[in-house]
């Protein structure tokens, strides 16, 4: 990406915050969600998180790589379990980070 | 979050009187004038309800500042990025895009849906404020993060007027923003220094791991996730990585499926 492509990001960027952040604090009172649609966006976050981070995890240099030569794949699921026992964020991220960099300097 | 505010009440007795002399000194000189004492009080309460969420605002400032810079970004791009955009999930969601070269509007489009959670945290806090000028509103709009409105709507949460809810919420916010920012731009320099080889981007994909797994504790959200995720794999070559909003559509309308559908079995029982 060239250098105005990504100045060109981080002003859309800067965008989406402004209006999913403050579209409500301008016009609230003017809006009312209907219920559906209050349900649908509590559950988009999750779906489009999952859709980013899963062929993260699973790709090395853009390929798709299953097996265990791919050190994001363990050091990913080896993270989730630590973080469900857990439940801390800043230990996990520290976990998977020792873990991914045991893997690809030894395997 | 919630066991940041459990620790609240915690420290607060703790660092009262440490805080007392501090926020004497800060608040009228840096933060903004504030004649009455009861508002001025509030303000320090604010600071102190959001105290204990400092330093994990920070941490996680830190590892998007890493992040950021090990995705390629320049230095003056990730302080651009940093000190412009001030929303850490949309910005980690970004960082791969970028990477992958994904088209500008699909990268604008996937943010847009990461932050969909702050128009359900708006709605719940705006109410609170909607006296104020439009100005002051969209600033602090764009200030209000995750934590902020956990904490706030705990100590406030009926909506009558009350004076003391303006200086509370900057007491929360100002903080919070700085300890972002000095993270951030110390992951950024720090970051900076150590060899892309370490592959330190990868903390920025457990940071969203981080926050992606407790968003699935409810059996809709999580099928709909795993379904986006399924969508996402299999779309992956798709152009311009249109897989990526498709995931996102089917992920949710099998959630919300999987919801009513659940919903009609229990009408069904009772």
């Amino acid at each position: 990406m060239s250098a105005w492509e990504i100045w060109l990001v981080i002003a859309l960027l800067v965008l989406a915050t402004v209006i999913s952040r403050s579209t409500f604090w301008l016009v609230g009172d003017r809006i009312k969600l209907p219920a559906k649609v209050q349900e649908a966006l509590r559950y988009a976050p999750a779906c489009a998180l999952a859709a980013v981070i899963v062929p993260d995890l699973l790709s090395v240099n853009g390929q798709l790589q299953w097996d265990w030569h791919n050190p994001k794949l363990f050091a990913g699921i080896a993270a989730t379990v630590f973080f469900l026992i857990k439940k801390d964020m800043l230990l996990t991220i520290f976990f998977g980070m020792v873990i991914f960099t045991c893997f690809r300097l030894w395997l | 979050m919630q066991r940041a505010i459990a620790a609240n009440s915690e420290q607060i007795t703790r660092l009262d009187a440490r805080l007392g002399t501090m926020t004497g000194f800060l608040t009228p000189t840096i933060f903004f004038r504030m004649t009455l004492p009861a508002q001025q009080q509030a303000f320090r309460e604010g600071l102190r309800a959001g105290m204990p969420s400092w330093f994990g605002v920070a941490a996680w400032g830190l590892v998007v500042g890493v992040a950021m810079i090990k995705t390629g970004l320049t230095l003056w791009q990730s302080l651009g990025m940093t000190l412009l955009v001030f929303a850490g999930s949309a910005q980690l969601a970004a960082l791969p895009l970028i990477a992958a070269g994904a088209p500008v509007w699909v990268i604008f489009a996937t943010a847009l849906v990461v932050n969909l959670r702050f128009v359900i945290f708006s709605a719940l806090l705006a109410p609170h404020f909607s006296g104020l000028p439009w100005r002051t509103r969209a600033w602090l709009g764009f200030l209000t993060g995750d934590v902020t409105v956990a904490i706030f709507m705990q100590r406030f949460p009926d909506l009558t007027p009350d004076a003391r809810k303006l200086p509370y919420l900057k007491g929360l916010i100002y903080p919070n923003w700085s300890s972002w920012q000095v993270g951030s731009i110390l992951g950024i320099l720090l970051g900076s220094q150590i060899p892309t080889s370490w592959g330190l981007d990868f903390a920025g994909t457990l940071a969203i791991l981080c926050i992606t797994l407790p968003l699935l504790m409810n059996h809709a959200t999580l099928f709909g996730a795993v379904v986006a995720a399924i969508v996402a794999l299999l779309a992956a070559h798709m152009p311009y990585k249109l897989g990526l909003l498709l995931a996102v559509i089917v992920g949710m309308s099998a959630s919300m499926l999987l919801a009513s559908w659940k919903e009609s079995r229990l009408k069904d029982k009772s």
